[in-house]
């Protein structure tokens, strides 16, 4: 069995190089027989992605996808520089 | 000479699932700022067909839109194509150059870029050694040479910078230390504080934190949607 470091890594290039998420700035932790996702999203279908793209980088292993949404707000108050 | 009001967003990530959320949330933007600035990562792939998605969210606003392009607007070789589409929808794309723009009697110089990275100071990539490694650090060079060229003949009341990687650290915060050179380099910091601006908006680091300095004292803001959870955040350049 590889290296939990190992694994993760492999994750974390499949979310970044991967057509389907592209995603570069999701954080991987691998524990045990458990990898976690951690990070922000803007879009629901974007975070359930993630999770496909990760379980099929490291068959076998559980994924607790952790990542967050975005929740883009109205623009607040305006900042005098 | 009046207030510039300067609104800013980073990595939109468009795409075709992202159609018709994002301009919604620009509703009303004329009544807050004179100026809406995106600072890179417009789409995920960099595809023609996201490049249609943006300049669908961003056509016929009622304020002047300036763009730079980002790292994942290059990740399918059509950085040149995307920039076409927008510049079709009346967006200003900038590649290392600068416009001006002339509002409420005032005018606003925007240079920029995508920039690059390579560190900063102390911890950083030299140009030496392999033809890879000289050619990276050599990209963000030559990108702070024509930002350097552009804002020395630049006549304008504000001057912002529009980049999409990082000039400092201090908006990197939150980002782990070992992907710093990626992030950004302190060459494009330099450029700006050599030739003078308001302030710098970049993008790319989405863990980052949104308010920093140059080491010459120019205002630093990343606005990554991550990091202001805002359509945009609204900065106002005050009159001298």
């Amino acid at each position: 069995m590889d290296a939990p470091h190992y694994v993760a890594a492999r994750v974390q290039r499949a979310l970044a190089e991967d057509e389907r998420t592209v995603e570069l700035g999701i954080r991987v932790d691998v524990r045990g027989d458990k990898i976690f996702l951690r990070g922000r999203v803007s879009a629901p279908e974007r975070r359930l992605l993630i999770e496909d793209v990760a379980r099929e980088a490291a068959p076998g292993l559980s994924v607790h996808n952790e990542i967050t949404l975005v929740e883009v707000r109205e623009p607040g108050e305006e900042e005098p520089l | 000479m009046t207030q510039t009001r300067v609104a800013a967003v980073a990595d939109i990530h468009m795409g075709e699932d992202l159609r018709g959320r994002f301009r919604p949330k620009l509703h009303g933007i004329e009544d807050r700022a004179d100026v809406l600035l995106v600072g890179g990562d417009l789409t995920r792939h960099g595809t023609i067909a996201e490049g249609r998605v943006v300049a669908d969210e961003l056509r016929d606003l009622p304020i002047p839109v300036v763009a730079v392009l980002g790292n994942h607007d290059y990740h399918s070789d059509c950085e040149q194509a995307i920039t076409a589409i927008l510049r079709d929808a009346g967006v200003v794309v900038l590649d290392d150059e600068a416009t001006i723009l002339s509002m409420n009697g005032t005018t606003l110089g925007v240079v920029g870029g995508k920039g690059f990275g390579g560190g900063f100071a102390g911890k950083c990539a030299s140009e030496f050694g392999e033809p890879e490694t000289k050619a990276f650090v050599r990209h963000t060079r030559h990108i702070a040479e024509r930002w350097r060229h552009a804002l020395s003949g630049l006549d304008s009341d504000h001057r912002v910078v529009l980049s999409h990687y990082s000039p400092v650290k201090d908006t990197l915060m939150g980002e782990p230390t070992e992907i710093y050179p990626f992030l950004g380099s302190y060459l494009l910091a330099e450029a700006a504080d050599e030739e003078g601006a308001d302030l710098i908006i970049h993008g790319h680091a989405h863990l980052g934190t949104e308010k920093g300095l140059t080491p010459g004292g120019i205002q630093v803001r990343n606005v990554a949607v991550p990091v202001i959870g805002m359509a945009y955040t609204v900065y106002r350049l005050n009159g001298a």
